[in-house]
């Protein structure tokens, strides 16, 4: 509670904590299909500017005439849930390599550390390219090549964490009354430093997104769903006709969303971390 | 002593040198540019100057300014018609087709050069050995041609003289070959290992002319950037990456204007310069634009004699009903319109059992394809629907002939998917359509499967990089994909010859079509040569096609370009590299120079 209450008094924190929980909103009704649906209807002619008549109008409509407004709301759609299925799937792996690693040392940590020092030394972009064309194209392969790359961040502060940990007093007290070593990660040691887990997640979530833009950018991510990347390689050729609106809207869609993500990140951090005080 | 005088030279130029940079401020410019001076553009880097190495346009537009072939291109005439060049008339042809004679003109000059040693750098005459010698530079090995398929299994002994120089590791050029004789210095004997109407084309293009055998051994590796050929221009400067300067060749044998045409080139001035002799112009300036909007720019000011224009300029150069703007057209600008001997295609994947199988299935695709709405997103209406695989211009093409299938017709397209056994869609499994990576190709894709989605067919897109891309259609994977065919020569074989069931991928037929009447007549077609005869058959392979669907057929694709009114007989021509030779510059007509 003493943590939520610091966050509280964090304003630009909580407005953003709004920002990314109606982002989060408009995905899942989008998803639903309550709201923008269909979004591959066309409700003009082709590279209509935008306007007020309607709210399909509302930021022009692309190439074959479908709604550029429609198109960003599900484009959050897929940015969110590419954003949480990854940071879902790349935490648990995080924790446990690093609290593995953290809490064993010896060749356990050295096997661990080999590992990801390996994966990080691939530049991410290259990594995530590879990964998709082995697995095909599409939305699957982009939340799975997101997720086995995005855990070293999470794994390396668990690891530093668990070692700092492991050698305090409760944990030792815990030894002596027979705790197993399960139970010492993950009863003792993981409450005590879920806050990271916490921050991370949203960290996560931001270059997820970012990475899902860019990969359907070079033409490697979601496949005739619209994506903001999609919109945004769309744009690259429309510019020089004046088309500037699937620009505009994708990337201010994306703007706010990731800031609010990044300063949110900031927030957590300070109300979490127990040191700031 | 040599040493001595080198420095002594070296310090000369120095001089000469700085003191030329101290007076270049008074006397403007040290070679004044004749008013009669071309100002063209590449739009790549040019890869060198020795025509075996000559196999992009870029370079080969570059070569062909200097180095002739056997034959040529009518400039004016349509259809295209193959004319002499070196040639001193059209080879006389044996009955079986096999033995071409070719009788080389008389008193040709190689340009001036230091390597003709016994001359003292007067060009010598040329001879029917230099041709013998210069097929024999294709097929070198250690060379690596990159034409070398132009040759490869067409003439007699060629292709044992080059299996021997791998063996032997070193290339004899005085071993006979059969099939290439020089009989005596002005005749040229080639026998080829089967009849081939295409080989003549071959002989048109600039990466089988001929080179002097002292400029090829005295420059060796460096004769790429020394070119020594029989050609109208002479090179002055060259810098591969920005600039070439090429002047008149004094030399140059005499050949003229044309004196006849096609109906029209009258009327457009075509002709005006008819019976004058070739080259018109004095001089060529070619500046490297490898970025577009440089060379929209320098064209709008003058520096360029013609332009493309850049499809992101498009909309603000042409006006909605496809004319110039009027910002344009008062500058005197001219816009020429010209239809690209190609054609754009949806393939269906003939080897698939379910869409091979169902000709209901595919015309049915093929109309719910909406050719004029890919015409105004894609090719801002710069395209002629195609009806059949030949473009225009080409015997085999007929304007007159309208494809049932292509129009779009979205309640027939659904009375015939029903007929074939999917009504509205129902049982149809989604069609693999392979594609590429990029952007546009992506929108393309789309489209296609916005409009199956309108009779209820669903379209399942797998992108892939380019050779992977390839990749799969070489092995008769996928069941949709879009492509463009670009003539080699002007002969609508080139295009018929894709659905040629031997020609089944990994060869050119990707679709792998397979039709026994449509093999019967283009073999009975192969033995013909260009005849009424020959053009009725290549109607009824059409018909065939049309009728079996493999592909949907997509657009002829025009060429736009804009030209200043200074510069004369600019006629669009898809095959002939030496254009440049027929220009003129009429220096009254420019801005800067009238008096």
């Amino acid at each position: 509670m003493d943590s939520y209450d610091r966050l509280k008094k964090d304003k630009t924190g909580i407005y953003c904590l709004y920002i990314v929980v109606f982002y989060l909103l408009v995905a899942v009704l989008a998803k639903i299909g309550w709201i923008a649906t269909p979004w591959d209807k066309t409700v003009g002619k082709g590279y209509e500017p935008p306007s007020f008549i309607s709210l399909e109008l509302w930021l022009g409509t692309d190439i074959f005439g479908r709604s550029v407004f429609y198109k960003v709301i599900h484009g959050t759609r897929i940015a969110m849930s590419v954003g949480l299925v990854s940071a879902l799937m790349s935490t648990p792996i995080g924790i446990v390599l690093g609290a593995l690693a953290g809490y064993f040392g010896g060749w356990v940590d050295e096997l661990v550390v080999w590992f990801y020092t390996t994966v990080s030394s691939i530049p991410n972009i290259i990594l995530l390219i590879a990964i998709t064309y082995v697995l095909g194209k599409g939305l699957t392969s982009i939340y799975f090549a997101l997720g086995v790359t995005a855990w070293i961040g999470l794994a390396r502060v668990i690891r530093g964490e668990f070692i700092k940990h492991k050698t305090r007093e409760y944990v030792l007290a815990a030894e002596s009354l027979g705790a197993s070593h399960f139970s010492k990660i993950f009863k003792h040691i993981l409450p005590n430093v879920f806050h990271f887990v916490i921050i991370n997640l949203s960290i996560q979530f931001m270059s997820a997104i970012k990475a899902e833009v860019i990969l359907s950018f070079l033409g490697l991510g979601v496949q005739g769903q619209p994506s903001w990347g999609v919109m945004i390689d769309d744009a690259k050729m429309e510019l020089a006709r004046g088309v500037w609106w699937q620009l505009a809207g994708a990337s201010i869609a994306m703007f706010f969303v990731i800031l609010a993500l990044n300063i949110l990140g900031d927030a957590l951090r300070d109300s979490l971390d127990p040191k700031i005080k | 002593m040599a040493k001595n005088l080198i420095q002594k030279n070296a310090f000369f130029l120095i001089l000469t040198l700085g003191t030329s940079l101290l007076f270049s401020g008074c006397t403007f410019k040290s070679k004044i540019e004749p008013p009669n001076t071309l100002h063209l553009f590449s739009i790549a880097k040019i890869k060198g100057l020795d025509p075996i190495y000559a196999d992009d346009l870029y370079s080969g537009t570059e070569v062909a300014r200097v180095y002739e072939g056997l034959l040529q291109y009518h400039y004016l005439k349509r259809p295209y018609v193959l004319i002499p060049n070196l040639s001193e008339s059209m080879p006389e042809i044996s009955p079986d087709g096999k033995t071409l004679t070719f009788q080389i003109k008389k008193g040709v000059l190689f340009q001036d050069n230091s390597c003709f040693k016994a001359t003292q750098g007067k060009g010598r005459e040329l001879k029917a050995e230099d041709f013998v010698y210069s097929f024999k530079l294709y097929a070198d090995p250690k060379l690596t041609s990159s034409s070398w398929w132009l040759f490869d299994g067409k003439i007699l002994g060629l292709n044992e003289w080059r299996d021997a120089a791998i063996k032997a590791d070193t290339s004899d050029y005085s071993l006979p070959i059969e099939g290439l004789k020089a009989l005596d210095h002005y005749t040229l004997q080639i026998k080829l290992k089967q009849r081939s109407t295409q080989f003549l084309f071959s002989l048109a293009m600039p990466n089988t002319a001929v080179v002097p055998r002292e400029a090829a051994e005295h420059y060796g590796k460096e004769f790429i950037n020394h070119p020594v050929g029989t050609g109208p221009f002479r090179l002055e400067e060259y810098n591969p990456s920005s600039k070439l300067i090429w002047i008149k060749n004094p030399t140059y044998r005499k050949e003229y204007y044309p004196s006849e045409g096609e109906p029209g080139d009258k009327a457009n001035g075509l002709l005006e310069d008819a019976g004058k002799e070739l080259p018109l112009a004095d001089q060529i300036a070619v500046t490297i634009h490898v970025e577009t909007q440089p060379q929209w720019l320098n064209f709008l000011a003058g520096k360029l004699d013609f332009s493309s224009i850049p499809k992101d300029n498009f909309a603000t150069a042409i006006t909605a009903s496809k004319e110039l703007n009027s910002e344009l057209t008062q500058k005197g600008i001219k816009l020429i319109k010209s239809p690209s001997a190609e054609v754009t295609h949806e393939t269906f994947n003939m080897a698939d059992p379910l869409i091979g199988k169902n000709k209901l299935l595919r015309q049915a695709l093929s109309l719910a394809h909406n050719q004029e709405k890919i015409n105004e997103l894609f090719y801002n209406f710069r395209s002629i629907n195609a009806q059949g695989p030949i473009p225009p211009g080409l015997s085999g093409y007929d304007p007159l002939i309208r494809n049932p299938y292509r129009i779009y017709n979205l309640e027939k397209a659904k009375e015939l998917l029903a007929k074939a056994g999917y009504p509205g869609g129902k049982g149809l499994p989604p069609i693999e359509y392979l594609n590429t990576a990029d952007s546009t190709a992506r929108q393309f894709a789309e489209f296609t499967q916005k409009s199956f989605s309108e009779i209820g067919v669903t379209l399942k897109v797998s992108t892939s990089s380019w050779p992977e891309f390839q990749g799969a259609i070489k092995n008769k994977k996928g069941q949709m994909w879009g492509f463009a065919w670009l003539a080699d020569y002007p002969d609508a074989e080139n295009f018929l010859q894709l659905f040629y069931s031997k020609n089944a991928s990994p060869g050119p037929n990707d679709s792998n079509y397979s039709n026994p009447d449509f093999d019967k007549l283009y073999e009975k077609s192969l033995t013909l040569t260009d005849n009424p005869e020959r053009t009725e058959i290549y109607k009824k392979m059409v018909k065939i096609l049309v009728e079996d669907s493999p592909w949907i057929f997509g657009a002829h694709r025009i060429t736009y370009t804009l030209t200043h009114p200074w510069i004369k007989n600019l006629k669009p021509n898809d095959f002939e590299h030496s254009k440049a030779k027929y220009y003129r510059v009429d220096p009254t007509l420019k801005p800067g120079n009238k008096k």
